[in-house]
Parts: structure tokens; C-alpha cells; sequence
């Protein structure tokens, strides 16, 4: 499957692709956490025959309806496996928390006993971030601890 | 010391000014049109020769209007992030350039065929160039185009058009102080370092100059951003190259979150000064001026709509978008409005041509109408 990246200036970045029956689809990801899903048109190949508007909310709730949490399935594996080891994904939200901070500034290991072990960023992962990497709004940071531990790193990292 | 009966009658003349602003925009938006003609139409009604005359809160409305200019312009520059801004220099300065071409030539020729001088027709070419990125990105948004393929090909000539400003209005400013041929292209060289220089320092460190003046708090926020924003406008103001570059300058420097934010902080406060800008720029002028210069704006908006339909229209093809996007794209060009009047006003405030002014209202009032509807009924 090909999928196409256009920037729209000033709105985000569109992506685009034609499923295997034959459909156009497309979404265009807003710089905040909204989301216009695509769907084109057949006879105008340039216009969408619809535009679904969706808040950060909804297209979280899509995307797990169409199975794409892949993460979060194997996070619930790995909880079975690990009897008091709390292991969180916690989404960073623009100007809230930790966001556009470093994780060296939340001091979250000092402050929680915690660890951020991993970042996810769009499609990448980044394994074993240092203190002075910097956080994002939209990143997923894979934290690690004791059950309160956890939670207090997932307050420090969001509010 | 201020008497009391002057508070009282500022408070009730901007109390008015600004309903009246509020109901304009109602207005505009229960017929779907852009609220700036019907803003400039207010401005009109309030102007010269006009029953109700505003006396007591004149000068506020004219700095309100100054710090519209600036609130536009710093918005203009938060808009698009640096990599927008640089990706976009090197993907399209063809487009751009044929843009410029196309669309500037009408005005300058106009202005000189209206017996202008050189540098009033220079602003009157600047004024048909100007596509309004506000009006079109309202109205894509609206009419559910973003996700169209050709948005994207649209969207990059804006950002095009907005590069292309930073330098025009140094430019013109250095000219309208009646500069030689070797200072203006002195200043033609200085606006492009500053401008290239605030890229690259944004590109660069963005990220380190938005943390300085980042904070979790909304009124620290804009206040620090406000002050920055007003300190480099006066400062650029006083060097003569534009209050307004200072500002736009400011906003491409911001960047990441703090970008983010500002926007939705500072839109609403852009809007409403932006609002006193438009009236201002229409009380300025003498509403029994506009009738000798419709023929002028007429020809003027219809051959500057073409040209601008031609620009939009090959840059889709060239992008290989149908014939129905190219239509779509070469309408969504037409627009005209809150720049065409900025450099409308920088010509007025400098008392350059009479007629400026009146052109000026005229010709957006016919593009932003125009435009408008074009964009809705072309599909």
C-alpha cells in the first residue's frame, strides 16, 4: 500500500492512499488534535465526497475501533506477565505537563521512582530517551514503575 | 487629567463602533460572505460627510488600528511554522514568481495609467497582488475543501504570496520615504538578511527562543509575546522598514507550542483590532470619492481576476490536478482583502495619492464579494 504525504500550510499534513477495493481515502492530521477523515470522490479524483471533522477524542476512539493499538494489545500481555510491575502509556497533551519540556526538567525518576523507557513519535519509537530529550505535544511515553509510582509520573507528565 | 464627560463619551462612540463591528459580522456570516467588506462598508458609513461623526474616540480607533496592523501581520507569521516557510521557498518560488508577475503588473500599470506616481502605483500593484489568505483559508475550511487535492497547490502559493510580503512592505516603506534608487535596493538587501536571518534563527533555535518566552500560564503568555511582538514593530518602525514586517518577523520566529498557543490566544484579540483597522481605514475616506473610481476598480478587479484565475489555474494543472480542481484552484485565488487594505493604509498614512484609498476600498469590496462568491459557485 503507497501512502501520500502532502503539508498543507498553515492547516497540517494530508495523507492519502487507495485501498485494494479501489477506494480513495485520505486524513489530514491538524497541527492540535483534530482530524479530517477523506473520503474522495470517484468522478472528481481532486474533491473529497465527504469530510468527517473529528476532535482528539473521536479520533482516538476511531482508531481503536479499526484495531490500530496494536501497543495497547501488547501492553495488556505484558501486565499479565509482570504481577506489580505498572507499566503506562501516557499520551502528552499541547501546553499541559511536561509537554515542550524536557524529561530531565519533570525529574521524573528523582520525584516518582519511575522511568520513561521509551517514547513513541508518529510511526517512530524512540528506546531509552536521555533527561534532555524534549517532549512533544502528541508523543507516547512508555513509563515504567511501581503501581503509585506510575501514577504520580503520569500526573507530572500531564498536568 | 482626562474629564469625565470625554471617558464617558470614548466608552459610548467605541461602545458603538465595535456593536456595530459585531453586527456587521453577524451579518456576514448568516449570508456566507467574508466580514471585511461589510467592515469597510461601516468604516464608509461613519467617514467623512457622514450624520454620526466620531469625535471623542478618533485617536483611540487610529492606535487601535496601528495595533491591528501589527496583531495581523504577527498572526500572518505565526500561521506557518519555519519548515512551511523554507519548504515552501524552495518548492515554489516559480509559481511565486509568475504569481508576482502576473498579478502585480496590473496594479502598477493601473496606477500609472490613473497618472499615479512610481510609488503609489508600486503599492497599487502590491494591492492586486495580494491574494487574501484569510478570506480563502475561512472559506476552504468552510466549504470543506482542505482535503482537496488541489487545497494543497493553493495553500502553497499563499504561503508564496506571504514570503513575497515580508519584502514588499520594507520595500515600500523605504520607497515612500522618497528614498534613491541605491538606498531602496540597499533595503531590498537589508529586508532579505532580515528576513533570512529570522528563518534561519528560527529554523535553527526555534525551539530554544519559544521555551525563553513560553510559559503554562495564558496571561504570561501574552503578555511576553505581546511585548516582543510591539518592542520589534516599534523598533522596525523607527529603523523604516514597517511596524508591520517587525511583527510578521516576530510570529515566523515563534515557533512549535508556543506558536500553537498564540494562535489561539491572539486571534481573537487580532480580530477585534483588526475590526477598528477596517473602520479606520474606511472613515478615512469621503464615501462621495468612491463614484469616479469605480470604473478604475471595475477594470481593475476584473483584469487582476483573471490573471490571478490564469496563476491558479496553471499551477494546479502543473500539479496534475483535473479540470474541475484547477477551476476550483483558480477561483480560490481571487480574494482580495485584510493585506490589499495594510498596504492601502501604509500609502494613506503617508499621504501619498489621493485616490489610493478609494481605489483600494473599492476594488476589495468587489474582490472579497466577487471572490467569495466565486469560490462558492464554481464547483
Amino acid at each position: 500500500m503507497e501512502l501520500f504525504e502532502t503539508p498543507l500550510p498553515g492547516v497540517g499534513v494530508r495523507y492519502e492512499f487507495t485501498s485494494a477495493a479501489g477506494d480513495r481515502l485520505g486524513v489530514i492530521v491538524r497541527r492540535d488534535a483534530r482530524r479530517e477523515v477523506l473520503v474522495y470522490d470517484d468522478r472528481d479524483p481532486d474533491a473529497c465526497r465527504a469530510t468527517i471533522p473529528l476532535n482528539g477524542e473521536e479520533a482516538a476512539t476511531l482508531v481503536e475501533l479499526l484495531g490500530g493499538t496494536k501497543v495497547t494489545e501488547r501492553v495488556s500481555d505484558l501486565r499479565h506477565e509482570v504481577e506489580g510491575l505498572a507499566i503506562e502509556w501516557v499520551t502528552l497533551e499541547p501546553g499541559r505537563g511536561l509537554t515542550g519540556r524536557t524529561i530531565g526538567d519533570g525529574r521524573i525518576r528523582t520525584e516518582t521512582g519511575s522511568s520513561v523507557v521509551a517514547i513513541i513519535r508518529g510511526e517512530r519509537s524512540i528506546p531509552g530517551p536521555g533527561p534532555e530529550f524534549e517532549l512533544a505535544a502528541g508523543d507516547v511515553a512508555l513509563v515504567v514503575g511501581s503501581i503509585d509510582g506510575v501514577q504520580r509520573a503520569h500526573r507530572l507528565l500531564t498536568s | 487629567m482626562v474629564a469625565v464627560s470625554s471617558v464617558s463619551n470614548i466608552l459610548i462612540e467605541l461602545g458603538a463602533v465595535l456593536l456595530l463591528l459585531g453586527v456587521c459580522g453577524r451579518l456576514a456570516a448568516r449570508v456566507g460572505l467574508p466580514s471585511i467588506p461589510l467592515y469597510l462598508v461601516a468604516g464608509l458609513m461613519l467617514g467623512e460627510g457622514s450624520p454620526v461623526a466620531l469625535e471623542a474616540s478618533s485617536e483611540f480607533i487610529r492606535i487601535g488600528a496601528d495595533l491591528g496592523v501589527v496583531l495581523l501581520l504577527l498572526l500572518l507569521g505565526l500561521e506557518y511554522t519555519p519548515e512551511e516557510l523554507s519548504h515552501g521557498i524552495r518548492t515554489n518560488w516559480l509559481a511565486g514568481l509568475i504569481d508576482f508577475g502576473a498579478s502585480f503588473t496590473p496594479g502598477f500599470l493601473g496606477g500609472l495609467l490613473l497618472g499615479w506616481g512610481t510609488v503609489a502605483s508600486i503599492l497599487l500593484g502590491g494591492i492586486t497582488y495580494i491574494t487574501s489568505s484569510g478570506i480563502v483559508a475561512k472559506l476552504l475550511a468552510d466549504l470543506e475543501r482542505l482535503g482537496n487535492r488541489e487545497t494543497s497547490t493553493v495553500l502553497s502559493l499563499l504561503v508564496m504570496e506571504d514570503i513575497v510580503m515580508a519584502v514588499f512592505l520594507p520595500v515600500a516603506a523605504v520607497l515612500i520615504v522618497g528614498a534613491s534608487v541605491v538606498e531602496a535596493g540597499l533595503s531590498v538587501l537589508l529586508a532579505l538578511t532580515v528576513v533570512a536571518v529570522a528563518l534561519f534563527v528560527s529554523l535553527r533555535h526555534g525551539v530554544r527562543v519559544s521555551r525563553l518566552l513560553d510559559s503554562t500560564s495564558p496571561e504570561l503568555l501574552l503578555l511576553t509575546v505581546l511585548g516582543t511582538t510591539f518592542l520589534a514593530a516599534g523598533l522596525a518602525d523607527k529603523a523604516k522598514v514597517s511596524a508591520a514586517v517587525g511583527a510578521f518577523l516576530i510570529g515566523v520566529m515563534l515557533s512549535g507550542q508556543i506558536a500553537e498557543r498564540g494562535r489561539e490566544l491572539l486571534s481573537p484579540i487580532r480580530d477585534v483590532f483588526g475590526g477598528l483597522f477596517f473602520i479606520f481605514f474606511g472613515l478615512q475616506i469621503d464615501p462621495g470619492d468612491l463614484p469616479p473610481v469605480v470604473v478604475p476598480g471595475l477594470v481593475l478587479a476584473a483584469v487582476s481576476a483573471v490573471s490571478k484565475v490564469s496563476t491558479g489555474w496553471w499551477a494546479a494543472r502543473h500539479a496534475g490536478i483535473g479540470p474541475r480542481g484547477r477551476r476550483r484552484a483558480a477561483a480560490a485565488m481571487i480574494p482580495r482583502g485584510e493585506f490589499s487594505i495594510v498596504i492601502a493604509g501604509i500609502g494613506t498614512a503617508a499621504g501619498l495619492e489621493s485616490e489610493l484609498g478609494p481605489v483600494a476600498a473599492c476594488y476589495v469590496l468587489i474582490l472579497a464579494i466577487g471572490g467569495s462568491f466565486a469560490m462558492r459557485f464554481v464547483a
